[in-house]
């Protein structure tokens, strides 16, 4: 059969440098797939023989937008090398900062980084303002912002922008295109959305910068605990907080999960078809304790058998590199790049052709897909009471199974339920603080002194964290970092094949996608976007034991 | 270094002050060959009728400046750098010529009581004793004759005045018939003066050493006091021999003469280059301001030849003259007029380019006819029809200053002022060439009526800043006509932020916050409200290169609530790829127009370092697998601005830290130019990137810089200067482990490494995250994200100096 290749890049809307590579059929169906990072900055070089306690503060900057996460998951694999445990103070508000981070994360992902791929702003214009009240109430009886005068507004500021021909992000878009299917009300309402939530991923931030210092970039966390213990011990901050996250809550009940039931069930077809599956296996690894219980469950999923659920097992994973620019030696001599093609186009042709940044990690050989989807399959069927009624109310005003999760609007059914599940259990977090703070607890740090530790040490973290799965691994020798590696979500879900050729997550989910015109191919977009791509987090290189990740395992944690 | 100053008129004065004012080490000598301290000639008139004594036209001369009157200097001795007079002898290292002019008279009048030149203020005195009961005869029409004859035409004991005329015109042969004959009404209507055309003296009889009686080719003129207003020349008799003269002595463009510690300035001079001697204030001063450029090696300043600006008032006229140094005598006259007003405007057209104006009674302003030589544009008859009668501002007082009479009376009323000397404070009116003088004092004077006494009154720097709002607005208002692409105005700025529900409130708190950083003052709000709707107009491009989109997620969380909508609204974003709708092809496609269809309009914004190792590979961007680097070039060529975001754009920052895997470098370095705008931190605060931004189009040109390039006004205060913490480093006051007692307290952070001494940026007062924290705040201290090597050497939660003694 002959196929033709289509090349998108850069794609836009994620993290990063991505670059995605379709072969298509005749009829513009997609037969194969390459994703390619297309950035190599080399933080693991970096990082190699300095202060493990200065950890923290570089990996943090592997990216911005998941800039809690890597900071937290490199101080908590160094303090796993020396086994100090956590004040229970300074894990809460570890946590504190991750929650708000999943929320602010999760809407800017829906609002600004996916929603246009189903939204036509051109075709809001046509929208009736009052009709588009009542649409809104059809997903939730206090639809956020509903008036129909609001809505005037919006159009009104709409019709500015396009009568000055200043279209700012919106310009060039794919606006009329077959593949959208919102009718103009609908569009209005998640344009209007789109807007509200510029409003309020400015505000959540504050909830991270309270204990944070600052976001992007927060600068609490040490090895042994953090730092911002005056602003814990500050009644107000933490009315602040609190504050901030009920507000949020309130944008997330009555704006977020109702737009994404609305998605739902305008693109029922599309959901039922499995467009955007990739191979059903999931990996989680849980955690967020409170009151004894975790906030998400751990497991592994395979081919999307959700009745046979693995416990998770660190040591079947592997990292590969047959594929990805690299070669299995010391650090130093680690790249192994392949130009591209005089058409500009990644060398794939042949089946041991190198073509991304990006390594291969392989659980138990195979590969997986991590994220939201992942975790909240898992923790559903693993009967994590808390957030079974929030899986079954959505399915239900859906009317959609589980199974239908596993595609590409359903990534973000399953990124909405989660939000609303944390907006809801973040409290817990908080009075869980407030109880420990009342009984005379303020400890934020575990006293330890560095010269006294041992000057070998091994350590890792494994974290969930907005985008799925994140493990950072550490080899402490002379009191330095000897060796740093990490494993990112999108390093699991963007991973180039080996040479089984077996697909990553997000190759996979793009084969048998149909793409009506080969140059606007919005839907490929749609399905890489399901996935919240993260370029910067995902490029690591492997190191020279990086294929024995079980290396790393230390004596038992505390 | 010793400078000595032989004159004792304005240019001397000028010289000697500014000499100082600009080094006041100088040792510096004024000699003048008379016995009055300078004074302005501008204003003999004024002695001549006796409403001044000379002391009320003195001109003021910096005390510290050395005067030695009476000392006429008639040898130079260049070898050894020395001056005589008859009675002594001056050292130089630097010598000034400057002893202006002579008045030329047609006989030796040494000997004769009843003849005067009109040059200083002893042939005033004479003029004055003299006229009494005597016909009164000037030769002469020149602009400092008429001046005269109207002095001594408002005289009482003058009865009888003849103006004696070669030719047949009046102040300038290039004059209209109609204006001539205006001019004459004005003098000629009281009955006392009588101007006789073509005409000169034939004849005189003297006895005892006094004339009796003129004879002229028409008339006969007994027992008369004759004046000579006939014209100058360089004064430098003396001086002939020992420097190269022509007219004058001849001066290279900085003034200097053929020696080189020898500089002659003003009318003694002749401009070689040029063949030009000075006839006015300006002309001397602008030569003097060349000479002390070239004296002190300062930013050297060439003489030039200017446009000249002439005023005359005289009792019921006034004239106005605009020239230009290409004028000649080929011309075409376009000539308005109206008899009714006794108005005259007379343009000079050569190739219908305007050389001269000269306008009796005119309503014209002369600041646009200034403009309009200047420009070299072809002259629209219509249009100098159309714009006859206006001048809103008035009468033109001040040349120098370009001040017209409607301005004087907004500053007396403005500020309450009551006197010539106050007015300095807010106007250099009436003080540069001195002429107007006169006129401002009257303006003062009699607009005094109009000022309200209970009104409040403007300092001088209400009016400062008042002119420099006025220069700020000018420039956006060019921004707008430069930019007529988009629309959006104040206006729909407001309704934009209500169908944003945005609160007035909130944008007013930002704007002020923006001012209050940018070491503005709260006046400049306005003007920064207008700005934010231009800057909605400048195409911007942000690139992301080797990064981790920390300063794109920094920067859509922008400072203030609602301000964030900035992106929709007030900034034309257009190519972000973090934000943007469109990709792959169709995002490129964007980019392509920005850079092709707007060349030198566009700002880049540079997010994230250039990887430059294995030919830039370790990035690619766009479907033909362009590197960083290649697209940063092809971005950067044209736009009008680059700003380089956040850390790594400065120099690599995280990417480049040891051993810099990607050979990452900065912005600056990779495009190797030294104009980039560096904007530093990890992330770096919007606050500062939109503080710039706004900052570029109210001023066109940036903020002041450090050597780092980054804008003062964000990085210039020190991290540890205005720190929160400060009193208790001061106390001695310091947290010695995470979570003990004093970091509950709040103590000094700076046992526990934090960089605030090395750091130089606004974090402190700015904050994050709307003012919610800052590193420090959350009991961490700083790391100092914003210095070059921060990773490297920052980093870290220990001491700088241990860290440092380690390393060695």
């Amino acid at each position: 059969m002959k196929t033709k290749k289509i090349v998108i890049d850069p794609i836009t809307r994620i993290e990063g440098h991505l670059r995605a590579e379709v072969e298509v059929d005749e009829n513009g169906v997609v037969q194969d797939a390459f994703v390619s990072g297309q950035l190599f900055r080399g933080i693991e070089i970096i990082l190699k023989n300095r202060d493990p306690r200065d950890a923290g503060l570089l990996a943090g900057r592997i990216c911005g937008v998941c800039t809690n996460s890597h900071f937290r998951a490199a101080v908590t694999s160094v303090e796993d090398a020396y086994s100090l445990k956590l004040p229970k103070n300074a894990e809460i508000i570890r946590d504190l900062m991750a929650m708000a981070l999943f929320i602010q994360d999760h809407v800017v992902h829906f609002y600004h980084l996916h929603a246009l791929d189903f939204v036509d702003v051109v075709s809001a214009l046509s929208a009736d303002a009052k009709l588009t009240s009542k649409e809104a109430h059809k997903y939730h009886e206090r639809p956020f912002r509903n008036s129909h005068t609001h809505y005037e507004a919006t159009l009104e500021k709409l019709g500015n922008f396009v009568k000055a021909g200043k279209l700012g992000p919106f310009s060039n878009g794919y606006w009329g295109h077959s593949y959208y299917k919102l009718t103009p009300e609908q569009n209005l309402i998640m344009i209007s959305h789109y807007l509200e939530a510029l409003k309020f991923q400015t505000n959540i931030s504050k909830a991270v910068a309270i204990f944070g210092g600052k976001t992007p970039h927060p600068q609490s966390i040490v090895v042994g605990g953090i730092t911002s213990v005056a602003d814990m011990l500050n009644p107000q901050r933490l009315n602040d907080y609190l504050f901030i996250i009920k507000e949020a809550k309130d944008f997330i009940d009555r704006a977020y999960l109702p737009d994404a039931k609305l998605l739902a069930i305008a693109y029922r077809d599309e959901i039922k078809a499995g467009v955007g599956r990739a191979n059903g296996n999931f990996l989680s690894v849980g955690g967020y304790e409170f009151d004894d219980r975790k906030l998400f469950c751990d497991g592994v999923i395979h081919n999307h058998d959700f009745e046979n659920i693995e416990d998770f097992d660190d040591s079947k994973i592997t990292e590969e590199i047959d594929r990805a620019w690299y070669k299995d030696e010391p650090l130093e001599n680690a790249i192994d790049y392949t130009d591209l093609n005089e058409d500009g186009s990644l060398k794939t042709a042949k089946n041991d052709d190198k073509y991304s940044w990006i390594k291969a990690p392989r659980y138990d050989g195979k590969v997986m897909e991590t994220g939201p989807l992942a975790r909240v399959i898992i923790s559903y069927k693993r009967k994590n009471s808390l957030i079974n009624s929030f899986v079954d109310e959505f399915l239900e005003d859906t009317d959609l199974e589980l199974i239908d999760l596993s595609t590409t609007v359903g990534r973000n059914a399953a990124r909405a339920i989660e939000t609303g599940y944390i907006c809801e259990y973040i409290f817990k977090l908080v009075s869980n603080l407030i109880q420990n703070i009342k009984y005379y607890d303020t400890d934020t740090w575990v006293k330890f002194d560095f010269e006294k530790l041992e000057k070998e040490a091994k350590g890792r973290a494994f974290l969930e964290v907005p985008r799925g799965t994140l493990s950072h691994f550490v080899k402490i020798k002379d009191a330095k970092i000897e060796n740093f590696s990490v494993i990112a979500p999108t390093t699991w879900n963007a991973t180039p094949k080996n040479f089984d050729g077996v697909r990553g997550a997000y190759e996979e989910a793009l084969v048998g996608l149909k793409i009506q015109d080969t140059s606007k191919p919005l839907e490929v977009l749609r399905v890489l976007h399901s996935f919240d791509p993260c370029l910067a987090c995902a490029v690591h290189v492997i190191n020279s034991h990086g294929k024995e990740l079980s290396n790393y395992k230390i004596k038992t944690i505390l | 270094m010793r400078i000595v100053i032989v004159g004792g008129g304005i240019a001397a004065v000028y010289l000697a002050n500014n000499l100082k004012k600009q080094n006041s080490h100088l040792e510096i000598t004024v000699l003048s060959d008379e016995k009055y301290p300078p004074y302005d000639r501008i204003h003999l008139c004024r002695l001549v009728d006796g409403s001044e004594s000379i002391d009320g036209i003195a001109l003021q001369l910096d005390p510290m400046v050395k005067l030695e009157l009476n000392q006429k200097i008639n040898k130079i001795d260049k070898e050894s750098k020395r001056v005589f007079s008859d009675s002594a002898m001056f050292h130089y290292d630097k010598l000034i010529i400057a002893t202006g002019s002579l008045p030329i008279s047609l006989f030796n009048i040494d000997e004769i009581s009843n003849v005067a030149v009109f040059r200083s203020a002893d042939d005033c005195e004479l003029i004055k004793n003299s006229v009494d009961g005597r016909e009164v005869v000037i030769v002469g029409s020149g602009p400092i004759g008429l001046e005269l004859l109207e002095t001594l035409n408002e005289m009482e004991n003058v009865s009888n005045i003849t103006l004696l005329l070669r030719g047949k015109h009046l102040y300038n042969k290039h004059l209209s018939i109609d204006s001539i004959k205006t001019i004459e009404n004005c003098y000629t209507n009281g009955g006392k003066i009588r101007i006789s055309y073509e005409d000169e003296i034939v004849d005189k009889v003297i006895q005892d050493g006094e004339i009796t009686l003129l004879k002229t080719k028409k008339l006969n003129i007994e027992n008369p006091f004759l004046i000579f207003g006939t014209g100058i020349k360089p004064n430098i008799e003396d001086f002939r021999e020992t420097f190269e003269c022509n007219k004058g002595i001849l001066t290279n463009l900085y003034m200097q003469s053929d020696d080189e510690n020898i500089y002659a300035v003003g009318e003694c001079a002749e401009v070689k280059k040029f063949d030009f001697v000075a006839g006015h204030v300006k002309e001397c001063t602008t030569q003097a301001d060349c000479a002390i450029s070239h004296i002190l090696q300062r930013e050297l300043k060439e003489f030039e030849l200017e446009i000249s600006i002439d005023m005359l008032k005289v009792g019921e006229f006034d004239l106005v003259e605009v020239n230009s140094p290409k004028f000649t005598d080929e011309y075409e006259k376009i000539l308005i007029t109206s008899k009714k007003e006794g108005r005259i405007d007379e343009y000079f057209v050569n190739e219908d380019k305007l050389t001269r104006f000269i306008g009796i009674n005119s309503n014209v302003d002369v600041g646009y006819i200034e403009t309009l030589i200047n420009s070299g544009e072809k002259v629209d008859i219509n249009y100098l029809y159309e714009n006859r009668l206006i001048g809103e501002r008035g009468r033109l007082i001040c040349s120098c200053e370009h001040t017209y009479h409607q301005d004087l009376v907004d500053i007396v009323t403005q500020t309450g002022i009551a006197s010539f000397g106050e007015l300095s404070n807010f106007s250099e009116a009436g003080r540069v060439c001195g002429r107007c003088k006169v006129m401002v004092q009257d303006v003062i004077r009699d607009s005094q009526h109009l000022i309200d006494p209970n009104m409040p009154r403007k300092t001088p720097e209400d009016i400062k800043r008042e002119k420099e709002i006025a220069e700020v607005q000018k420039r956006l208002d060019k921004f707008n006509t430069l930019n007529p692409r988009n629309e959006l105005t104040s206006e729909n700025l407001e309704s934009a932020m209500e169908s944003l529900d945005i609160a007035k409130s909130e944008v007013n708190s930002w704007i002020s916050m923006v001012t209050a950083n940018m070491q503005l003052h709260p006046n400049f709000e306005q003007v920064i409200e207008g700005a934010i709707c231009n800057l909605n107009k400048v195409p911007i491009v942000w690139l992301e290169l080797s990064d981790c989109s920390g300063n794109s997620e920094a920067f859509i969380k922008s400072a203030n609530p609602a301000i964030e909508d900035l992106i929709f609204d007030y900034i034309s974003l257009d190519y972000h790829e973090l934000l943007m709708s469109a990709s792959g092809d169709q995002s490129e496609s964007i980019l392509e127009d920005i850079i092709e269809n707007q060349k030198g309009e566009y700002i880049l914004i540079v997010e994230g370092a250039v990887p430059m190792a294995m030919d830039g590979k370790y990035l690619r961007i766009g479907s033909k697998g362009e590197t960083g680097i290649e697209l940063l070039q092809k971005c950067a060529k044209d736009a009008a601005l680059v700003l380089a975001v956040g850390s790594c754009a400065l120099d690599g920052g995280i990417v480049a830290a040891e051993p810099n895997p990607t050979g990452a470098v900065g912005v600056s370095e990779a495009l190797k130019r030294d104009d980039i705008i560096n904007l530093p931190g990890c992330p770096t605060n919007p606050t500062n990137i939109v503080g710039t931004l706004l900052s570029y189009v109210m001023f066109e040109e940036l903020p002041a810089l450090d050597k780092f390039n980054r804008p003062l006004w964000a990085y210039e205060g020190r991290v540890h200067d205005n720190c929160e913490r400060r009193g208790h480093y001061e106390l001695g006051e310091f947290v010695q482990e995470w979570g003990d007692d004093g970091a509950k307290k709040g103590f000094c952070l700076f046992e526990m490494g934090c960089k605030g001494p090395y750091a130089n940026v606004n974090c402190p007062t700015m904050k994050f995250n709307q003012g919610t924290s800052w590193p420090v705040q959350a009991g961490h201290g700083c790391m100092a994200c914003t210095e070059k090597g921060f990773v490297d050497k920052f980093a870290n939660e220990r001491k700088y100096e241990e860290d440092e003694s380690n390393e060695n």
